[in-house]
């Protein structure tokens, strides 16, 4: 064995007893102890052996995972003098605290109290008209994605919409184009941190005259949730919520077609991937064009990266689909497509 | 010093002494209704759990955790080695200040690999613990207590009877050189006295900060040195022959190098339990070696004298048998607590000993010169503890 002095013998023996954890400090506002929320702590976890816990409380959060995957917002809609139609969208970012897992509360930053925000679509060549105001305690922007003016960017430095005060609004205006999957996220600095606490959604631009016909189109947005505040990931997700896809699988027939809009908006991680078990899909990435760019059944995304998956099941039966950077599909992201007939 | 006039406790000095004791209560109950003017909200709630121990069954883990802090706690998420688990919380996944419970996740872990544990509270503060080697913590059965009883006597027992072992051939020496054994021994004590100290102080690293852990240290070690001291001073005045002085010391020196054996065994307890090492061969070889130092340190005192065979065993099973108590406290219920007050308890007496024998030294010193016997002594027993370390390692 490897020799040891009296002196190291002993100080493993201080090791031994476990390395106390001191308390941590937080910079957290609003939060104090649920008392309510005790009651989650034994595992209820759904269909699945495994890591995985129980169900948050939706309706206190203000959104259901389950309800996010469709609902796809196409604002008010109205047609300009010029014949273009017009997408008008009200947006307020506020400061929200969200049960991101069973019994832990994160204090977020949302917009219209969700995470991930609104799906905003449209069709390219629409006119985005967006009334954003700042309910929030600290400056916020939204910067998209796509073809618009310096001035629409959204980003400090580019003008009024650049940096939204507490308290103030901002109309951001431009063309949706190019036709693609994309996002918007808040560009107020320290940028990690505003996107981090949840300011961040997905953007879908459909060619003129749309996608082909499918039976189910779903909107996934990839984040994380670093509830210590140590710019790591301690939860990962699709659409904000950790194991909610494993608890709650996704029903679709054998047969039917599916449209994935995937889209990687995780802070502090390099990579994010989406896996589909016993299947293949095609890919597009971005959905810029109309032909696949591959035929696959994992891609990986780096933040922002984003593309559309098609696919369709040829048996019945519960299907996993998840990150295959694996640390982040026990830490969360992992879901399940149950396939009936 | 003492006051000579004695004033009895009047009715009226009785109610003076009352008086700030009652306006404190006000001051108290007026700072409880009002806030006194402080806005004492923390924007952040304060919590603080100490991992207090783990326990590894097969295919699962539980760890022992206190709630330190000032409020209760929830344990709302557990992760383990980047993984979500289902856990459950006994009694309560609510743990009231200072409250103990013990977090079970069915987890079915591999031999020899390290675990980290997070466990998150519902204000989602995170709380790390590790699980440096993975392997089943013994229970208490017959046969871990034997082995832990065996760990003791090693470590313990046998190298301080070993050095006491020496008394038939020490007596032989000289004065001069016993006092300068004397002296070595005082040098022996300050090397462990100064050990143990610092073994306390990194135990009372991982006390819980509201048993304060360098606070349980001076209590500990001033709280034993004046004892000792005062037993000292009323054996003087009861006896006051030098042979039963020098035997008094003896037994003293016996009564701190328990002590101090008793850390040891707890601390070594402890590491065994949770795999940290295994007692090879020559790791027992080494704690032989420089605990005979502690025999010898033992029966330095009564050279001159001839105690009976029987106070030597009797010493000797002070000053080594707590070891054996230590390998088993430590290792079935380690507690950082109970290792720093032992260890200050076993550097006060140390340190009241050495007190002892310099009063001892000084009177041989007083008559006859001996200018560097005192010195070469205690600086041979430094460098003895020292020098072996060394070897050890």
């Amino acid at each position: 064995m490897k020799p040891i002095s009296r002196r190291d013998f002993l100080k493993v023996g201080g090791l031994a007893l476990v390395g106390a954890a001191g308390a941590t400090a937080m910079t957290q506002v609003n939060a104090k102890p649920h008392n309510h929320e005790q009651h989650h702590a034994p595992s209820q976890h759904g269909h699945t052996e495994g890591p995985g816990t129980g169900e948050v409380d939706h309706e206190k959060n203000g959104f259901n995972p389950t309800d996010t995957l469709t609902d796809f917002d196409y604002g008010e809609v109205s047609t300009l003098p010029n014949g273009q139609t017009l997408r008008e969208y009200n947006i307020t970012s506020l400061n929200k605290d969200i049960e991101v897992a069973p019994g832990i509360t994160f204090p977020a930053w949302t917009y219209n109290g969700r995470i991930p925000g609104p799906t905003i679509r449209a069709t390219e060549g629409d006119r985005i008209r967006i009334n954003f105001s700042n309910g929030s305690d600290h400056p916020h922007t939204m910067h998209f994605h796509g073809f618009h003016p310096g001035v629409m960017d959204g980003v400090p430095g580019s003008g009024p919409g650049g940096l939204v005060e507490p308290g103030q609004s901002f109309t951001y205006e431009f063309d949706a184009e190019p036709f693609g999957l994309h996002l918007y996220h808040c560009h107020a600095f320290p940028l990690a941190r505003h996107i981090a606490k949840g300011l961040y959604g997905a953007f879908i631009v459909d060619p003129p005259g749309g996608r082909p016909r499918v039976d189910h189109e779903f909107v996934m947005v990839m984040s994380g949730f670093d509830v210590d505040f140590d710019d790591e990931n301690d939860f990962y997700a699709v659409n904000a919520i950790p194991f909610h896809y494993q608890n709650r699988p996704i029903p679709i027939k054998v047969g039917e077609t599916v449209r994935i809009y995937l889209v990687n908006i995780l802070e502090f991680d390099l990579l994010n991937s989406f896996h589909l078990h016993a299947n293949f899909f095609n890919y597009y990435p971005t959905g810029t064009s109309l032909t696949p760019a591959e035929y696959t059944d994992t891609v990986i995304q780096g933040q922002a990266q984003r593309g559309i998956l098609e696919f369709s099941y040829k048996y019945p039966g519960m299907y996993m689909f998840h990150a295959h950077v694996t640390e982040f599909a026990e830490l969360g992201w992992n879901g399940m497509f149950d396939v009936t007939e | 010093m003492t006051q000579p006039t004695i004033t009895r406790l009047s009715f009226q000095t009785f109610g003076l002494l009352l008086l700030p004791i009652i306006l404190l209560a006000g001051v108290i109950a007026l700072f409880l209704s009002t806030g006194g003017g402080l806005t004492l909200d923390s924007a952040a709630p304060v919590e603080s759990l100490a991992i207090e121990r783990y326990v590894l069954h097969p295919k699962s883990i539980d760890l022992h955790v206190r709630n330190t802090g000032p409020e209760d706690v929830t344990i709302s998420q557990v992760v383990i080695n980047a993984a979500v688990w289902p856990f459950s919380v006994e009694p309560s996944p609510t743990i009231p200040r200072l409250g103990k419970a013990v977090v079970h996740l069915d987890y079915h872990w591999v031999y020899g690999e390290a675990y980290a544990v997070t466990m998150f509270s519902s204000n989602a503060i995170a709380f790390n613990g590790e699980i440096p080697v993975a392997f089943t913590t013994p229970q208490p059965t017959g046969r871990t207590f034997w082995g832990f009883t065996l760990i003791g006597l090693y470590v313990g027992v046998i190298p301080v009877f070993l050095g006491i072992f020496w008394f038939p051939a020490l007596r032989q020496l000289g004065r001069r050189t016993m006092t300068f054994l004397m002296a070595a021994t005082a040098g022996l004590l300050v090397f462990l006295g100064l050990d143990t100290l610092a073994e306390a102080l990194e135990f009372a690293n991982e006390v819980p900060a509201s048993f304060q852990g360098i606070g349980l240290i001076g209590i500990g070690a001033v709280a034993t040195f004046l004892l000792l001291d005062a037993i000292s001073k009323r054996q003087t005045e009861i006896t006051g022959s030098e042979s039963d002085r020098r035997l008094a010391i003896a037994s003293m020196i016996a009564v701190g190098i328990g002590f101090h054996n008793l850390g040891e065994g707890l601390a070594i307890g402890a590491a065994y339990n949770v795999g940290e090492i295994g007692l090879g061969t020559f790791l027992v070889v080494g704690f032989i070696i420089q605990n005979i130092t502690e025999g010898l340190g033992i029966i330095a005192p009564v050279l001159r004298d001839k105690p009976s065979f029987g106070r030597l065993a009797v010493m000797g099973l002070i000053g080594g048998g707590p070891a054996i108590l230590g390998a088993w406290i430590g290792g079935y219920t380690p507690s950082p607590f109970l290792a720093v007050l032992f260890l200050a308890i076993g550097a006060g007496a140390i340190f009241e000993v050495i007190y002892e024998i310099a009063k001892l030294i000084q009177r041989d010193a007083d008559k006859q010169s001996i200018p560097f016997t005192v010195f070469s002594g205690v600086l041979t027993g430094m460098m003895l503890l020292w020098v072996t370390g060394l070897l050890i390692k």
